[in-house]
């Protein structure tokens, strides 16, 4: 069983080494089926450390090439915000990529355990927490903001917050403050079951959601207020 | 593990303050540390550090400790180039501090873009990354004036070709001491290594 995973493991590896960065996770073949809120050596090290914000803004620095100073990110949906993200979350979020358990070769090598061992993991989580977030993130058109109020309310507001703030305590991203463009692209992804550390539970909830009705709750979510 | 040590920036302070006081006292290397840049650097990296061949690079003006942690590199063969492995070997360890000070301390003399048009490209390469290739943008690490600090290296005013050539080194692996940069090198065009090499010159 264990070989079997080391081969899969091997395999995954060399297709992420091969540069192509097509965002399907049909030819990854790495960590199957991993629990969304799997625990895990790395990611119950990051936890259990006393994240330090100061020490965390220097090892930012390494991210800031991608996710921008401040951790505001990017409104075309390339790199997410970070900034005011829930501490679980972010430290959820770094240890899955950094283990392979979410798939993504872009961040992948700039998160390796050979750059940012647990402790910066959590001191980066402590730093990124306590930004401020400015109400300057991507939207969508627009055009669809009732239909996507009414998808939010009915299907995402119990666990993400009537306000999006969602919890730090159940491990739920904060999606108020984030690009429409990042939250199409993964609801999308997480719809499609190609976000493996995705929570199942909101997998099946969207898992009829058309490409419309999607782009209606993301441009909803990314119109709610920064601050709770 | 080994280089994650080495890049938490908490570890650099200590490791900084460990080497300084290692160092020994008074003027006496300092005085050496000229006498062996004049004599064994000079040549390749003009006597200020202010290389006029383009196949040197320029280290006027780079932090100390970067660039005394490449004099380690070179001798332990984690960098290598058969010029520099050859001079450092005759270069005593307790030497490397004082000569990398001496060269952090001179003046850096502004590089000459060549291809403006090209040194545009470079510039929204630089300030911004490539996000479809996973480029980081330098500027992150290396500021946005390319000053750079103890653990990522200034690249304002370089040589066009050699910062192509490191690039190049990166992108092959042939340097590897930091794996972030291979990782950038290997997702660099040529293209866009060399205009980021003009934007570079200009800075």
């Amino acid at each position: 069983m264990g070989m079997v995973k080391d081969c899969c493991m091997a395999l995954g590896l060399m297709l992420a080494c091969s540069g192509v960065f097509a965002d399907d996770a049909a030819v990854w073949i790495g960590i199957k089926d991993a629990a969304w809120n799997e625990m895990y050596p790395e990611r119950i090290e990051a936890m259990r450390a006393k994240g330090d914000a100061l020490r965390g803004e220097s090892e930012f620095v390494i991210c800031q090439g991608c996710h921008r100073a401040g951790a505001v990110g990017r409104a075309d949906g390339s790199y997410p915000r970070l900034a005011g993200q829930h501490v679980s979350v972010l430290i959820k979020q770094m240890a899955d990529v950094q283990t392979e358990r979410r798939y993504n070769p872009k961040m992948q090598p700039f998160i390796h355990l050979h750059e940012i061992l647990p402790q910066h993991v959590a001191d980066i989580a402590a730093y990124l927490h306590g930004l401020p977030v400015p109400p300057t993130q991507g939207q969508g058109s627009g055009d669809k903001l009732e239909h996507g109020r009414l998808l939010y309310e009915k299907d995402c507001a119990a666990c993400h917050g009537n306000r999006g703030a969602g919890s730090d305590e159940k491990f739920y991203p904060r999606v108020s403050g984030q690009h429409f463009k990042y939250l199409l692209r993964e609801s999308q992804t997480i719809r499609d079951g190609k976000r493996r550390n995705a929570n199942p539970v909101m997998v099946k909830v969207i898992k009829n959601y058309t490409d419309d009705d999607i782009a209606a709750v993301a441009d909803f979510m990314s119109r709610l207020p920064v601050r709770p | 593990m080994r280089s994650s040590i080495l890049r938490s920036p908490s570890r650099w302070i200590l490791s900084a303050l460990l080497v300084s006081s290692l160092a020994p006292p008074g003027d006496a290397r300092a005085t050496d540390a000229r006498q062996i840049a004049a004599t064994l650097c000079a040549a390749c990296h003009g006597p200020d550090g202010n290389s006029t061949d383009p196949s040197y690079p320029k280290i006027a003006g780079m932090d100390r400790d970067y660039l005394a942690r490449q004099l380690k590199y070179y001798a332990s063969g984690q960098r290598r180039n058969e010029i520099m492995s050859g001079i450092v070997a005759t270069v005593e360890e307790a030497d490397y501090l004082p000569l990398a000070a001496y060269f952090s301390s001179q003046k850096p003399l502004p590089g000459k873009v060549e291809d403006a048009r090209l040194a545009e490209i470079g510039k929204q390469l630089y300030a911004d990354g490539n996000a479809e290739t996973g480029v980081p943008a330098c500027a992150g690490c290396h500021q946005s004036n390319g000053a750079g600090n103890a653990r990522f290296p200034r690249l304002a005013g370089q040589h066009q070709a050699y910062t192509l050539q490191q690039l190049g080194e990166y992108k092959t692996g042939r340097r590897a001491a930091d794996r972030l940069m291979v990782t950038v090198g290997q997702r660099l065009s040529a293209d866009e290594m060399k205009a980021l090499a003009e934007y570079i010159a200009g800075l």
